[in-house]
């Protein structure tokens, strides 16, 4: 026992551990400490500690406390609150004062400190910055995808970075950087490529973000867990900070890299130890510790006491309660089928790779489950599955039985490559399958809810089919796996989640959505005092807010049905259960729950039941056997020769090759970001070429076109007009009270001299190829061109690609929308590529802040703010530190414009052009004028090619996918190929703007509205949007509202992640769409990262529905003719009827003979002039004993009757109307003593020149 | 009648195999499927009907501003003639009921506000009892609208979405442009008339509560027993809120609120650090969950607050206006579109709006003598435009443009606080998309000043107010070492000190230093 005095206590209370350190303020010395997970009973572990170091050091006098954990506890303990940083700070000035930057990452935070010098030789600054929310939870990202990757954080502690297999990751967020972790597992691709990956992720968004555009200055002291324990993550530190400082030009000391940025001893106590060193610049009577005693009564007593109001109900009342919904909701346990040893057992085999576990069940030949299977997933899908299937088989096996499997179906992530290696034969979208799975156990279903461990995804149904679907996106995926993260970090077992949250009295109220964010409100929950189990009650009240609100966006519940199924794995834990039931009760109270039997497995039972049906439907199975697919051996291989090079993208690839023991090979390729990527030798990349040349003609993408004609030279600009050329023009001058007034003048054009031509035609002008210049680059080409500027000069950077993204990509100081942040990447592009090619003079970025659209009656036409002011942010980000523009002799031009009001943009431009250009007044006008003209030509051919493609769906009876985007999702980087994947299904894209305007055009749609006086024109938006400001957000919602009137027309609605100009339309395009049924998909959270799975899921789904849509659209067609038909028969029959009633008619028929006898008396039919043609409408039917076909004589219907002595006709059939015919007519006519033998069903016989005849 | 029912005498008339065969056809459509109603396009009916009539029996509904300015518009209005209830400060519970029927992704002062108008109308119906019908013939609401470019101006449209999807469609919300007047108020016979008594009642509210609101910042950090000068300001509201209401004289309701005030005892003597608070509009204003109750955080914290007016607001609204007009005036007046001067008479905007700005000023400052609030001076928005220009390009607009960007120099350059925290929403466009990217250069041209971004999304405050924290504990550092420097720079005497300055209203003028107690003993 040591006998020292006035010792001071550092405790740092972290969002997963307490670090105390007991320091002698004598020495500076660390004599007693440490570190442990608190598994969110952090003042229990608080006492725990304090008493350990009392026993050895009884005379502790104070005690500081930092970390996000801590206040609540200082008071008991009688400590002073020093915040993290701060606390951190300290340390580091005590122990290294020679350092430049400190980077501190947390479970939770991540912390930047850099020390600046406030002048030359001004004293040092610390700037320090902490991550904002999205960002937050490294540590603990870091932690849930070890789970993912089925490995042991001791495992990997001494893993080596190695950045030449490096896979894309958002690190911008924790769920996002889940959902590709996720991908990347499932597409075979081993863990520590992964893990290398994600610390790569985390270092370049820290460096990109969370330094602020500051560069980190040397020495590096990296602290925190993540830093201390990861060796990988240490060394990617190391290269990618190099890398900057040798961007950026930064000085460094030519020393060991490690110990420029280093990992001091003891780096996790930093804190604590911080804290410590603070407390003794404090005054002695701060901080004086009160010892354990108020604790223990906080502990017992105090926090149920602060909770107070603020605190929400708990899941159950009392244990009745909880005892009758156990009864009615707990899933009984399930009993294999069992079977008398030697039997042969058939059945099929249905296989769910999801994102964190693996399903199998096998069903009998009648579609009951006969077995299931289910395991964690360990990171390969084919190992998952051979593990799975050697399952099943073992437990036939142990029964003395035999296995037949009749066929296999896959779904899930690995579904694809399932399908290829074993011969699956379905490989059925996780959407259907839960239907199938669904509608197998309970009658009229309306509604399914399916929550997995990564998605969600809510069916609605209608008449046992899918109608519409709504799925996780990025920001609200993982709530299944949060559960169990979270259960995990409260050292609660999953299985025990139900029995730990039920025991709670109340709960706090947690805001849903984003995973991360609840991940921070339970910081902040534990921090005021909350119970693990009344955290983890609710947690799982949030999740059915999650489902309703966040992914479905249903407010009135009532609305979808009645008959609720609920499945997904996480219908084990009956907390989740009971949460959801009582949030459905509540807001529908005749509603019926239902709860699948097999909820963890109804995708594999989905894959099975379609499995056999296809095998049934066929005759045989494909799959390549139990036996074989246990035996398959594969090779996941990821290297040098798998780069597929057909494309800059450079894709790293993975070829998973598998071997049957019959010898059968299959090769799956994964990993490529578009199409090339499929192929492995340039034949075959010319085969793809060629046929992806012949669905562009024949399916084509006109979003495609329009982003790439944008940036072409389409429009030849009219010359300038000479020197002295008249001018009449309207101006404004001021009289002599200084009034403006409005004159007409005429007066000389005042050109440039040829100098000033001469030096234009030397300028070169980069333009980033981003954002509104998707729509407007038309009239900045043309108006540089106008004034001179060679075509050639004008030079846009590339379409964006995940390496321009990746290179470019670390100047930023916000994290805004990605689109905007994407401009980066380009202006380091221009910079360092075009410029290094050719010199750049100036990089043209400009502040667009209004846009001209061609929706009517509109109250503002502004550009979104963010995407107007972008060009500033990319000033301020290129000249913090070092002028890059300076560095690169490139001046930046960011003037602001308004495409609104033309005069006031010559003002603009001439402010920002007219002395770089030296040009004058009237060519900016000019030019002005030629660009708007440049503008509508765009305009002109856009819609040419968009009436063609509508024309051909409507003659067709087939959909097209009109893209609600804004002009920047024509970026092909930025829409991830997502138009592609349905051009490739057979749908053509079209494009706002390629719709045509025309009034003529459009009132056939709009007619009611404009009758009903809801409109005043079809270009109007006023009956749905009376808020409409935003160009191109109102530009949308006007592409909505012809979608759901225009019946060839389906939608594919894709906005960006944080994007607050769509936010306000989601609500108003689904009204629009779901009044009329039109079917839609939106992708609403596109990032940075492309979350491959999640958009094939839901481009399978829709695929789906679109094809039941262009079903429906047949038969309506179909119906119409059909019905066009019988009424023409119809009528042919009562007027058949009219003649047999007045045959009987005595007067009648004397009077008929007198008109046969004027008939026979001049039986002549006169060929007519013109070419008479019939078009049969229809084939020729057996009528009566008669042969009837309907034909169309120069536009006039005709039955025509008594064809007998005429071969058969075939619908669409030419009969020429010849002399031939007409005499046989006559002839028959004359025979039979018809009355007439054509008939013209669409005119009186006096209007119609042909019947008169 | 059936073509086999006919007799046999007689044959079918065309008028008759007509009317069969459309009888025939429209079988023929249901047996078909094509019988299928013609589609019923989804409108959004947005009812605005509110006249005169109405008045007697129509509650108003509003708020969003401060607590005292919410209270003061509600006595004001009633002064006039109308029925009003201002809402709560927006809390929790409202954003939460905002989350569940308003669109997703938007920013939280949206969610915050609609979820608070719903959550009233839900405790008017299950807790007071009042029929759904009842509450929609009976109430409107009213709110400032605008037109772009950031998500402010479609705040009418997630109101409607919200309170059609929570059960009370029909209910009125009626807009009142903040550029253009009420819309709703044209012609003769609309419930809300936008005539000078209104506009001049709205006026006299919103600064009374500015005038009110900043004395009280001002001392609360400095008084000697806790939770004195919120009893006088209670007092003061009272006092004002009566005025407004009975049409009393506003200037005797100040100078009466300026002797409640004054009694409280103060220790100016206190190095707290000065921290403004800039930012979103809404975030930065509210005074309640919106921002986590940051004002009153800082202030338990150990920190003066610098909070910005309402009367600042509508200076740059003003402002945009006068600078639209000016750069425009001149170009051949052809533009139609929003910002273009055809058919306006350029000069006689110019002067009504240069009117304005000096009305606004003139009584603002005659309020703020008479309550006491002394030096105080609203912003110079052309100095602000012009020092922000360059950086942040006066043409963009949305939530508070430029005036971030000035503010955050003017507070380093004019000393004006220790550390200057921006808040706004999460996401929000203008403020955390922009202002912050170009913010980031100009803490680099100023690595003096203590800047702090905060994004609100109403969870997290953990983090949040750990961030104020680290940032606020260099601010106090700052401020108390600036003490020590005005003390050294005086033959600083404590008790000549308390004397001089430990009265309430006392408050010193700008000078080289920042804080209210280095200012006062340095002087």
């Amino acid at each position: 026992m040591s006998t020292c005095s006035n010792l001071i206590l550092g405790v740092d209370v972290g969002s997963t551990t307490v670090k105390t350190v007991l320091v002698d303020p004598q020495t500076q010395c660390i004599l007693w400490s440490d570190y442990q997970r608190h598994e969110t009973k952090q003042a229990e572990k608080v006492m725990e500690q304090l008493k350990a170091v009392s026993a050895v050091f009884p005379r502790i006098s104070r005690i500081f406390m930092t970390g996000s954990g801590a206040e609540p506890l200082t008071q008991p303990l009688g400590a002073k609150f020093v915040q993290e940083v701060n606390a951190v700070t300290m340390a580091v000035d005590q122990l290294h004062p020679e350092a430049g930057s400190v980077i501190e990452l947390g479970g939770q935070d991540a912390k930047i400190i850099i020390y600046k010098a406030s002048g030359p030789n001004g004293p040092k600054r610390a700037i320090a910055s902490m991550n904002d929310k999205c960002a937050s939870g490294t540590g603990a990202t870091i932690d849930k995808c070890l789970v993912k990757l089925g490995l042991d954080p001791r495992e990997i502690c001494s893993m080596a970075w190695d950045d030449s297999k490096l896979h894309p990751v958002a690190a911008k967020c924790g769920v996002f950087a889940e959902t590709d972790i996720v991908n990347l597992v499932k597409s075979g691709i081993p863990s520590r490529e992964i893990l290398c990956s994600l610390a790569n992720a985390i270092v370049m968004q820290n460096l990109s973000v969370l330094t602020r555009g500051n560069t980190l200055l040397h020495s590096v002291v990296l602290l925190g867990g993540p830093n201390t324990h990861l060796h990988f993550l240490q060394d990617c530190w190391r290269q990618r900070i190099l890398e900057t400082w040798k961007e950026r030009g930064h000085k460094f000391p030519n020393d060991d890299v490690s110990k420029l940025i280093f990992v001091p001893p003891n780096s996790d106590l930093y804190a604590a130890f911080g804290a410590a060193i603070y407390g003794m610049h404090e005054p002695d009577h701060i901080g004086a510790y009160r010892g354990t005693e108020d604790l223990e009564k906080f502990i017992l007593h105090g926090r149920a006491a602060r909770l107070g109001a603020s605190a929400g109900p708990p899941l159950v009342r009392d244990a009745d309660e909880l005892t009758a919904f156990a009864k009615k909701y707990r899933i009984p346990p399930f009993k294999a089928a069992t079977f008398e040893p030697g039997k042969i057992v058939r059945g099929y085999i249905g296989l769910d790779g999801g994102s964190t576990s693996s399903k199998a069940v096998l069903i009998d030949e009648n579609g009951d489950i006969l077995c299931k299977q289910y395991m964690l997933s360990k990171g390969n899908p084919i190992a998952d599955t051979k593990e799975l299937l050697s399952l099943l088989k073992n437990d036939f096996a142990q029964q003395g039985c035999t296995l037949e499997v009749l066929g296999f179906g896959a779904t899930g992530y690995a579904a694809d490559v399932l399908e290829e290696s074993l011969a699956a034969d379905a490989n059925i979208v996780e959407t259907v399958a839960h239907g199938m799975a669904s509608t197998r156990f309970f009658n009229n279903v309306d509604v399914i809810c399916d929550i997995g461990g990564q998605d969600i995804k809510v069916l609605f149904v209608t008449h046992g089919q899918i109608s519409s679907f709504r799925l996780s996106n990025q920001c609200s995926a993982g709530n299944g796996m949060l559960l169990q993260a979270m259960a995990a970090q409260f050292g609660v077992p999953v299985k025990e989640y139900a029995d730990v949250a039920f025991a709670a009295k109340l709960s706090p109220k947690f805001s849903y959505g984003c995973a991360v964010f609840l991940d921070t409100d339970r910081v902040t929950f534990q921090k005021e005092g909350f119970s693990r189990e009344e955290l983890l009650a609710g947690l799982a009240l949030v999740l059915p807010k999650n489902v309703w609100q966040y992914v479905a966006q249903v407010p009135r519940m009532s609305a979808l049905g009645r008959t609720f199924v609920l499945q997904g794995g996480t219908q084990y834990n009956l907390a989740a259960v009971k949460a959801q039931h009582d949030y459905i009760k509540e807001r529908v109270p005749d509603a019926v729950i239902h709860v699948h039997p097999h909820p963890g497995e109804a995708g594999a039972l989905g894959a099975a039941l379609e499995a056999r049906r296809m095998v049934l439907q066929r005759g045989k199975s494909t799959f390549i056997g139990l036996d074989a697919a246990i035996d398959l051996s594969f090779t996941s291989r990821n290297d040098t020769d798998t780069i597929c090079h057909f494309c800059p993208n450079h894709c790293k690839r993975t070829f998973i090759d598998t071997k049957a023991a019959s010898g059968r090979t299959s090769r799956y390729i994964s990993g490529f970001s578009c199409e090339n990527g499929t192929v492995e030798s340039k034949q075959k990349l010319k085969e793809l070429a060629q046929r992806r040349k012949l669905l562009k003609a024949k399916y084509p993408n006109l979003v495609d076109y329009e982003s790439k004609l944008a940036f072409q030279s389409f429009y030849k600009p009219t010359p300038l007009p000479e020197a002295g050329a008249k001018l009449t023009r309207d101006e404004t001058r001021r009289n002599w009270l200084g009034t403006p007034k409005a004159v007409r003048v005429t007066r000389r054009m005042q050109r440039s001299s040829d100098d000033d031509l001469a030096h234009r035609q030397n300028i070169r002008i980069g333009i980033p190829r981003v954002l509104n210049l998707y729509s407007t680059a038309p009239l900045w080409r043309v108006f540089f061109e106008t004034l001179g500027i060679p075509s050639a000069n004008i030079v846009f950077s590339d379409a964006t690609t995940p390496e321009m993204w990746a290179e470019g990509s670390k100047y930023g100081s916000i994290d805004p929308c990605h689109p905007s942040k994407v401009t980066q990447a380009h202006i380091h592009s221009l910079l360092h590529h075009k410029s290094r090619e050719r010199q750049l003079n100036y990089i043209f970025f400009p502040c667009i802040t209004h846009l001209p659209t061609f929706v009517s009656g509109v109250m503002d036409s502004t550009s979104c703010p963010i995407v107007a002011g972008a060009p500033k942010v990319i000033r301020a980000a290129f000249t913090k530190e070092v002028d890059f523009f300076e560095r690169a002799g490139v001046e930046y031009v960011d003037a602001a414009v308004t495409l609104t009001e033309p005069n006031y943009l010559v003002k603009q431009l001439y402010e920002a052009w007219g002395k770089k250009l030296r040009i004058t007044h009237d060519e900016c006008e000019f030019a002005v004028q030629q660009g708007f003209e440049a503008l509508k030509r765009f305009d002109v051919e856009m819609q040419r090619k968009g009436s063609e493609v509508l024309a051909q769906l409507e003659d067709e009876n087939r959909a097209g996918l009109l893209l609600l985007g804004r002009p920047y999702h024509n970026d092909p980087g930025l829409n991830h190929g997502v138009l592609d994947e349905f051009q490739a299904l057979g749908y053509p894209i079209l494009s706002i703007r390629s719709i045509p305007k025309e009034p003529e055009w459009l009132d056939r749609f709009f007619d009611d509205d404009l009758r009903r006086g809801m409109v005043d024109s079809p270009l109007s938006v006023a009956d749905v949007w009376p808020e409409n400001y935003s160009a191109n957000s109102v530009q949308k919602v006007w592409a909505a509202k012809l979608a759901a009137r225009h019946p060839n027309l389906v939608v594919l609605d894709l906005s960006s992640f944080k994007c607050g100009h769509d936010a306000p339309t989601y609500g108003l395009i689904d009204h629009i769409l779901s009044a009329t049924a039109t079917p839609a998909m939106n992708l609403h959270d596109i990032d940075a990262n492309k979350p491959g799975g999640s958009i094939l899921i839901r481009v399978k789904t829709y695929a789906h529905t679109l094809k039941l849509h262009e079903e429906k659209l047949k038969q309506e067609a179909a119906n119409r003719n059909e019905l066009q038909k019988r009424v023409a028969e119809k009528r042919h029959e009562l007027l058949a009827l009219q003649r047999a009633q007045l045959d009987r008619d005595a007067d009648l028929q004397l009077m008929n003979e007198a008109y046969q006898a004027y008939l026979d008396a001049d039986v002549t039919i006169e060929l007519p002039d013109r070419d008479f043609t019939f078009e049969a409408m229809g084939d020729t039917q057996a009528h009566s004993g008669h042969q009837t076909a309907l034909a169309l004589v120069n536009g006039h219907r005709f039955v025509i009757e008594e064809r007998t002595d005429l071969q058969p006709i075939q619908a669409g059939q030419q009969i020429a109307l010849d002399s031939t015919l007409l005499s046989s007519l006559n002839q028959l006519d004359t025979n039979s003593k018809k009355s007439q033998q054509i008939t013209c069903s669409s005119c009186t016989p006096h209007s119609c020149p042909t019947c008169a005849q | 009648m059936h073509a086999a029912q006919l007799p046999n005498m007689r044959s079918m008339t065309h008028a008759e195999i007509e009317k069969e065969l459309r009888q025939f056809e429209a079988d023929q459509r249901e047996r078909l499927g094509l019988n299928e109603p013609p589609k019923r396009h989804w409108r959004d009916d947005n009812p605005q009907d509110f006249d005169k009539a109405q008045r007697s029996s129509t509650t108003l509904l509003c708020g969003g501003l401060t607590q005292a300015q919410d209270m003061f518009i509600g006595a004001a209005l009633r002064g006039v003639g109308y029925r009003v209830t201002p809402l709560d400060v927006p809390d929790n519970d409202a954003l939460r009921i905002g989350k569940e029927f308003g669109n997703r992704g938007q920013c939280n002062p949206t969610y915050y506000t609609v979820g608070n108008l719903v959550k009233h109308l839900i405790d008017l119906r299950d807790q007071k009892g009042i029929s759904t019908e009842q509450i929609i013939r009976s109430h409107v609401f009213i709110t400032a609208g605008a037109c772009g470019p950031c998500r402010f101006g479609t705040y009418a449209t997630e109101y409607r979405k919200a309170l059609r999807d929570a059960g009370f469609d029909g209910f009125r919300v009626l807009l009142f442009q903040q550029k253009g007047g009420l819309k709703q108020a044209t012609g003769g016979n609309n419930g809300l008339e936008f005539n000078p008594t209104f506009f001049f009642a709205l006026l006299k509210a919103v600064m009374s509560g500015d005038v009110l609101n900043a004395i009280g910042y001002r001392i609360r950090p400095y008084e000697v027993q806790s939770g004195d000068t919120n009893r006088a300001l209670d007092q003061c509201k009272h006092i004002l809120a009566k005025a407004l209401e009975h049409r009393q004289s506003i200037f005797v309701a100040l100078w009466r609120c300026r002797q409640i005030l004054k009694r409280i005892s103060v220790k100016r003597l206190q190095a707290k650090p000065k921290v403004s608070i800039i930012g979103e509009f809404w975030a930065m204003t509210t005074e309640g969950d919106g921002n986590y109750r940051l004002q009153q955080f800082l202030e338990s914290e150990g920190a003066e607050v610098d909070v910005q007016l309402v009367t600042a607001w509508l200076l740059y609204m003003l402002w945009q206006s006068m600078w639209d007009t000016k750069q425009r005036m001149i170009l051949p007046q052809t533009d139609s579109a929003k910002g273009g001067l055809k058919g306006q008479n350029t000069r006689k905007k110019l002067i009504t709006l240069w009117l304005a700005d000096k009305c606004l000023r003139s009584v603002f400052g005659l309020y703020a003598k008479l309550i006491g609030l002394r030096h105080y001076k609203l912003p110079d928005m052309e100095e602000v435009a012009t020092i922000s220009h360059q950086h942040y390009d006066v043409h963009l607009r949305g939530g508070e443009g430029h005036m971030e960007i000035g503010k955050l120099i003017q507070s380093v350059t004019k000393k004006k606080a220790h550390m200057v925290i921006s808040v706004k929403p999460f996401g929000c466009m203008p403020s955390s998309g922009v202002s912050d990217g170009v913010q980031s250069l100009i803490t680099a041209k100023y690595p003096e000043a203590i800047f702090s971004i905060i994004e609100t999304t109403g969870d997290g405050a953990a983090n949040v107010k750990s961030r104020i924290q680290m940032d606020l504990f260099k601010a106090k550092q700052a401020a108390q070492a600036e003490l020590e420097a005005a003390k050294a720079s005086t033959h600083f005497d404590e008790q000549i000190f308390s004397r001089k300055h430990n009265h309430s209203l006392a408050y010193p003028d700008t000078g080289t230093f920042i804080g209210t107690a280095a200012r006062l003993a340095a002087h």
